[in-house]
């Protein structure tokens, strides 16, 4: 579904990603653990082209997304993101949020828009907070609609960036349940996340960043049970108690 | 103020209609200040829109140049010379024929857009930029996504700047009587021309200027608590 072909990103003289070769089949969910500076935020954000690869390509439908001439507002409408301090738009209401890109880009019409939304915010126990503005939502309920407004444009991946790092501990699970959910019902995920827990029961394949590259990937029985490369396995026993 | 004088200023204000000509005045003044700042503003959230665009290409590079000098000359030369350059330079220059007070608003409008557009450009910048990734992230293009979610908060972040812009472009419009146009400025001062007594005239047009530049004010913190409710509370 997504082929990653030599991924390079240099920031100035700081080289992020090395020539990283990856495919990521449909149905996939796909978790990405690493230490921190490891190039995994940067790595989410090249496969959207949020950040331009300095060279290598991505494949997405048939065309390279790296390619300047590619349209990328095109193909960034089936491709969700969910960031970490979840940027819902604070001039809208939730709904607002959630309606105002598929409305915009012709994918529906407001009241299409509005049902769709409705019932997404249903399933993630949202629908009383429909008509308020973000800046009254709890950290998990932001994360919650962010996520709703992701999938309300049908997307055909999701890529989450470190969804549940910017929130109150009991608010993680709440946010990590509809993402099970998401899994469950077949979604393609690329997941960057320090939640183990999480990886290990959701993830079908676990990406282990270092250094910009990925060192080490398998399902997660392998990288968690068996890890072979001395610095995964260093980390690991930071990360797991 | 002597009982002469007050009887000299009425005879003119009540008796020869001089209230009819400061009337037509002030709603002059305030139509070249309001128009000339929806002008401003149209201008200054172009330029720096323009001037943000990320520049991997040649053309954003070149109208932000464009956009460079366009500020450097309306903030370089004095708002009079600008009128009088448009008045008694360009128009005749191009042949148009426009009455003084449309030029006044025209020029006023490009002269505010300059500094308009310093103020929208550091309102743009103080809205968090996730919030223009996460509308990219939708597919949203640049501009959508500037104009429907960016600029929204930034101009209510600039919205208190954006009143004194509007104070400062009541004030000035004082001097558009040297184009012919009779503001409120020039219709007080034919009141004092006229029989050579000014003090009061002058007087109740600063009163003027004054009470407009209150409510303005009152105005502006109005429409900022309205704004206010999609904030944090």
């Amino acid at each position: 579904m997504i082929e990653i072909k030599n991924l390079c990103k240099s920031f100035g003289d700081n080289q992020v990603l090395c020539d990283i070769t990856e495919t990521i089949n449909e149905g996939d969910k796909v978790v990405v653990i690493g230490p921190s500076g490891g190039g995994k935020s940067t790595f989410l954000r090249c496969i959207n082209c949020m950040e331009d690869p300095t060279s290598g390509s991505i494949i997405f439908e048939g065309e390279d997304l790296a390619d300047m001439k590619v349209d990328i507002n095109k193909h960034r409408q089936n491709i969700g993101m969910v960031f970490q301090q979840f940027n819902l738009f604070n001039n809208k209401t939730v709904l607002q949020n959630i309606t105002l890109a598929p409305v915009h880009l012709k994918k529906m019409t407001q009241e299409e828009a509005d049902k769709k939304g409705m019932e997404l915010l249903e399933r993630v126990g949202l629908a009383d907070k429909a008509n308020v503005y973000p800046s009254t939502l709890s950290g998990g309920q932001k994360q919650r609609a962010a996520i709703v407004r992701a999938l309300a444009m049908n997307p055909k991946v999701m890529l989450f960036d470190e969804p549940t790092s910017a929130l109150d501990p009991e608010m993680v699970g709440e946010v990590l349940d509809v993402m099970k959910q998401l899994a469950d019902e077949g979604m393609t995920m690329v997941v960057v996340t320090h939640e183990m827990g999480f990886a290990r029961e959701v993830g079908n394949r676990i990406f282990f960043m270092d250094g910009g590259r990925i060192t080490e990937q398998g399902t997660p029985e392998e990288v968690f049970g068996n890890p072979q490369n001395p610095r995964l396995k260093e980390f690991l026993s930071k990360v797991i108690v | 103020m002597t009982k002469v004088e007050w009887e000299l200023f009425l005879s003119k204000f009540i008796d020869a209609k001089g209230y009819q000509s400061v009337l037509d005045g002030l709603v002059t003044t305030i139509e070249i200040a309001v128009f000339g700042l929806l002008i401003g503003i149209v201008i200054g959230t172009l330029i720096a829109l323009i001037k943000m665009i990320p520049k991997y290409h040649f053309a954003p590079r070149f109208f932000s140049c464009i956009c460079d000098i366009y500020i450097a000359i309306f903030r370089g030369t004095p708002m009079v010379v600008q009128l009088l350059i448009g008045w008694f330079v360009l128009l005749p220059a191009i042949g148009l024929r426009m009455d003084s007070t449309t030029v006044a608003i025209i020029i006023f409008g490009m002269n505010s857009g300059a500094y308009v557009s310093e103020i929208m450009r550091s309102g743009i910048q103080s809205v968090d930029s996730g919030q223009l990734e996460a509308a990219r992230a939708l597919g949203l293009g640049y501009w959508t996504s500037m104009f429907k979610v960016v600029v929204p908060q930034g101009v209510k972040n600039i919205l208190p700047t954006l009143g004194n812009e509007f104070i400062v472009l009541i004030k000035e419009t004082s001097v558009v009587s040297f184009i012919a146009v009779v503001d409120i400025t020039k219709a007080f001062r034919q009141i004092g021309d006229s029989n050579y007594s000014y003090m009061i005239p002058y007087l109740m047009l600063a009163a003027v200027y004054l009470i407009l530049v209150l409510l303005i004010s009152l105005g502006v913190k109005a429409m900022e608590r309205s704004l206010r409710k999609s904030d944090r509370n």
